[in-house]
């Protein structure tokens, strides 16, 4: 058993002391002008959570800066007054990031979606937070280019909430996240100040702060402008959605794949239950009653995708497969694309309610944890969809259940949660997309030591010496979490015997 | 273990994490972490150290898995002999820096950014790093990142000691994502002096055909390569177009084999030290190049100094060497320096010889982040004991009364 060591509890203040007052208000009022602010308790109410619908808290004042000024202003006052603030893109995450804290205030980037410049020949540009991810290739798609980081609430979530959460989507196992896309930062610091991080180079000189800022969940600071790489779209795209007696065939097709050293664009796996929700919902053309669907897309030049692309269809037959679709034309792989990327949304046409779980396994553990998760399932009297992106052991348990029935809603919760904590177990990690947010900070112990905890509270502290950004999302508290961080697990590094322990 | 050192300075080579741990506790006064010592003098000089913590014996696999094509080492592991052993397995660590045949570890290379021509298809250490394990100079061991090439978990610490020059703590394990050996590869060379390089840059870039490096360096007037990688059928299917792109005036050539290796040594030699020239690495818009290049010659001529430049024009990388008289050269490197700083990149101060530091500035001016640097480094190393005076006058603006420097 451990507890908080001190240095841990010193480095992170319970939520600042500040509060929202009339001189506040006012101040505020003034650094962001007309329609800039929201006060109106209906309209507060909008902003009381984010794509985790079970955490809710209104905020005491909800500000939408149009410009860096404007946030570096509010900024500044949130820093004299104590007061702590949250940062909010679309609200699309599903972690309660942009959770709001009670006695705080919102800082809304929806204002600021200009696209502020492209440069076709270096590929890149640079956008305004409140821009959305599928907004920046729209607008650089007349070039042949395209931003790679794709996940699926791509349409409506910004680049503002996937720099603070180092977005990754289907495709990222060939083409990587948000972090390895972004090559330079606007950023307000916690005291108000705008500096840059990163920049035209490649690399800054010195350690890498554009990186720890990437996926910090708005804890460090805001981000107000953002230069993005683009990547020129690629000669050929080869789709196919192959059919399984079951999983395990699946897995070993996808275990073949890469044995073959082909790294394809991206290789997502859906379960019966998840083909059933997506069918229903947009018709994708996915087969119903199928145990197990591999969706493969390799992208490329053209002589090379077709040779691998032969390849893998090969390996499928190899691993039994029951049927292959081939994607004859760009429509019809933006339909493979539309059921796969619905599949969330789509589990209310099979459940009243559902919970979205996010957890990263090593790849070749994947049979052995469906049948885990399996066993569990059926122990909980719960149904468990999956969904997830197979090439880099990303699983996406969702596990369905009624609130109306009494009870229901906590096992259903218990059991996401118990989910999560296998993949620790088998070497994984809790989150490899969603974030920590709210929803899994008392979970960080389960991966994470003290030590590793307090380092990580030491950087926090470093941007944010007051502690009122975004308090209580990544790091977990005993206010949050209860006295003790939970027994102490070893890391996953440990239980694998690849680290010792000191 | 101790190991001969001067009379002032300890050498330790800790065998385990736990033995880095209580030696950095142990211990006052400035601190060296070593790997290969291939970059010593990168972005200033230490202080001579009390303690110099060398990673030699942090040098083991300790898990490699290649179904998941991760690996996990020891910092101190050569780069060399990491790759020979992915090599058994088909995979290899998709990073080709010029000082792997001098020894350089993958510890020493993460903490210094360094990077190859692949890194135009593949990215740098920043990209390929996964998980790491830090001992900060109070004795704290923290990991950060994981295992899994997927993970959002906590803040990203592996990424953050990328090209942190040893002036946060100790890295002392890494765990990185792997890549497929491509069955194929064959390099495009055309003579073209660096404007035009640079322009068949942008078109390579502009075109599908997804080089995996772009290098130019001054060699007999210009030297431009062009390599592609990939299965044996993507890679002929390339050759047409690609020599159609780069034959501009000047005949292209194709090579494969030995042939394509004797260009790629001939184009690592000129971002390697040679023991008389000082080195610089700029960071820049790859559309600066041609810029870059002029303002080397500008510097060069009004300082009195030979110059020479070796560019990856797709990344907007460049080394400059300067060879004359140290002040002379001081000289030139800050003129060169300004006028890159103005035209939006970076630059790193290199190997040099140590008559040139006496008239050089390591570091220039700083960047805006600065203040968010110097807390960092507050938080990690109150004592500024790691590396002082690397980095310098961005980490340590004033020297600290109750410090350990004299």
């Amino acid at each position: 058993m451990t507890t908080y060591a001190g240095e841990y509890l010193d480095l992170l203040p319970e939520p600042p002391a500040g509060r929202v007052t009339a001189a506040f208000r006012a101040d505020v009022a003034r650094a962001v002008g007309p329609g800039g602010l929201i006060t109106e308790p209906a309209q507060l109410r909008t902003y009381e959570c984010d794509g985790l619908t079970g955490y809710r808290v209104t905020p005491a004042l909800v500000v939408l800066p149009a410009t860096t000024e404007e946030v570096a202003a509010v900024v500044r006052l949130c820093a004299r007054d104590g007061v702590p603030f949250v940062a909010r893109g679309a609200g699309t995450g599903l972690s309660g990031g942009a959770l709001p804290v009670a006695d705080g205030i919102v800082i809304g980037l929806a204002r600021m979606r200009a696209v502020l410049s492209v440069d076709v020949d270096d590929q890149r540009a640079v956008v305004q937070p409140g821009v959305t991810n599928a907004g920046i290739s729209a607008a650089v798609a007349p070039h042949d280019l395209y931003f790679a980081p794709d996940p699926s609430s791509q349409v409506v979530c910004t680049i503002g909430g996937n720099v603070a959460e180092n977005s990754g989507g289907a495709h990222c196992l060939k083409y990587g996240f948000t972090t390895n896309h972004v090559l330079a930062l606007t950023f307000v610091t916690a005291d108000g100040d705008v500096v840059q991080l990163g920049g035209d180079a490649p690399d800054p000189v010195g350690p890498d702060l554009r990186a720890v800022v990437l996926g910090s969940e708005g804890t460090l600071g805001v981000v107000t402008e953002i230069t993005v790489r683009l990547l020129r779209r690629p000669e050929a795209v080869r789709t196919l959605v192959a059919d399984f007696a079951d999983a395990e065939d699946a897995g070993n097709a996808v275990s073949d794949i890469v044995a073959a050293g082909i790294v394809p664009a991206a290789v997502e796996m859906l379960d019966e239950l998840a083909i059933d929700a997506c069918e229903r919902a947009v018709q994708a053309g996915y087969t119903p009653g199928c145990p197990a669907a591999l969706v493969v897309e390799l992208d490329g030049v053209a002589a090379e995708v077709e040779d691998e692309f032969e390849r893998v269809q090969e390996i499928c037959r190899r691993n039994r497969t029951t049927h292959v679709r081939i994607a004859a034309d760009p429509e019809e792989r933006a339909r493979v694309w539309k059921g796969r990327k619905a599949a969330f949304a789509a589990m209310g046409r099979i459940s009243p309610d559902y919970f979205v779980q996010d957890g990263v396994i090593p790849r070749t553990r994947l049979g052995s944890t469906l049948t885990r998760i399996r066993q569990m399932s059926e122990q909980a009297g719960l149904r468990v969809a999956n969904v997830f992106h197979a090439g880099d052991g990303n699983l996406h348990p969702l596990v369905l259940y009624d609130g109306a029935v009494p009870g229901e809603a906590e096992r259903a919760e218990h059991l996401a949660t118990a989910i999560v904590e296998l993949c620790v177990e088998q070497g994984g990690s809790i989150t490899g997309e969603h974030g920590v947010g709210s929803d899994k900070a008392c979970s960080m112990p389960k991966m994470f030591g003290p030590d590793d905890l307090t380092v990580m509270a030491r950087v926090r502290a470093a941007f944010d010496p007051q502690g009122i950004c975004n308090p209580g999302k990544v790091l977990p508290t005993p206010r949050l979490c209860g006295e003790r961080p939970g027994p102490h697990r070893p890391h996953p590094l440990e239980a694998a015997g690849v680290i010792e322990r000191l | 273990m101790t190991v001969a050192g001067g009379t002032r300075t300890r050498v330790e080579q800790p065998g385990t994490v736990a033995e880095a741990a209580d030696l950095l506790r142990g211990s006052s006064g400035p601190l060296l972490f070593r790997g290969a010592g291939t970059k010593r003098a990168w972005a200033g000089r230490p202080a001579e150290p009390a303690l110099v913590v060398d990673t030699a014996r942090l040098s083991g696999v300790l898990a490699y898995h290649p179904a998941d094509m991760t690996v996990a080492v020891g910092a101190g592991m050569p780069l060399a002999d990491l790759q020979a052993l992915l090599a058994e397995e088909g995979q290899w660590l998709a990073l080709d820096p010029g000082t792997e045949e001098a020894g350089a570890t993958v510890g020493g290379l993460l903490a210094t950014g360094d990077s190859g021509p692949r890194r135009l298809r593949y990215g740098a250490l920043r990209d390929l790093v996964i998980g790491v394990t830090l001992v900060l100079p109070d004795g704290t061991v923290a990991r950060g990142g994981g295992r899994v090439i997927k993970n959002v978990a906590g803040y990203d610490l592996p990424k953050l000691l990328y090209g942190s020059l040893g002036t946060l703590g100790l890295v002392a394990e890494v765990v990185l994502r792997l890549h497929p050996r491509p069955g194929a590869s064959a390099t495009a060379t055309v003579r073209v002096p660096v404007d035009r390089a640079a322009e068949l840059a942008r078109r390579l870039r502009a075109s599908p055909l997804e080089p995996a490096a772009v290098d130019w360096a001054d060699l007999d007037g210009g030297l431009l390569a062009a390599r592609f990688e990939g299965t044996a059928a993507g890679v002929e299917g390339r050759r047409e177009a690609a020599l159609a792109l780069l034959a501009d005036g000047a005949p292209a050539a194709w090579r494969t084999g030995d042939g394509e290796q004797a260009v790629w040594r001939r184009l690592a030699e000129p971002h390697r030290p040679d023991g008389e020239a000082t080195l610089a690495a700029a960071g820049t818009r790859p559309g600066r190049t041609s810029e870059v290049a002029r303002a080397l010659a500008a510097s060069g001529d009004d300082a009195g100094v030979r110059t020479g430049l070796a560019s990856r024009p797709a990344l907007g990388l460049h080394t400059a060497r300067f060879t004359g008289p140290p002040a002379a050269v001081a000289a030139a490197v800050t003129a060169w320096r300004a006028r890159v700083l103005a035209l939006g990149g970076t630059v790193l101060l290199r190997e040099r010889p140590p008559a040139v530091d006496a008239e050089l500035d390591p570091l220039g001016p700083p960047p805006s982040s600065v203040g968010l640097l110097r807390a960092l480094r507050r938080r990690l190393d109150p004592q500024a004991r790691c590396a002082p005076g690397r980095l310098g006058s961005w980490l340590d603006p004033a020297p600290r009364e109750d410090g350990p420097r004299s």
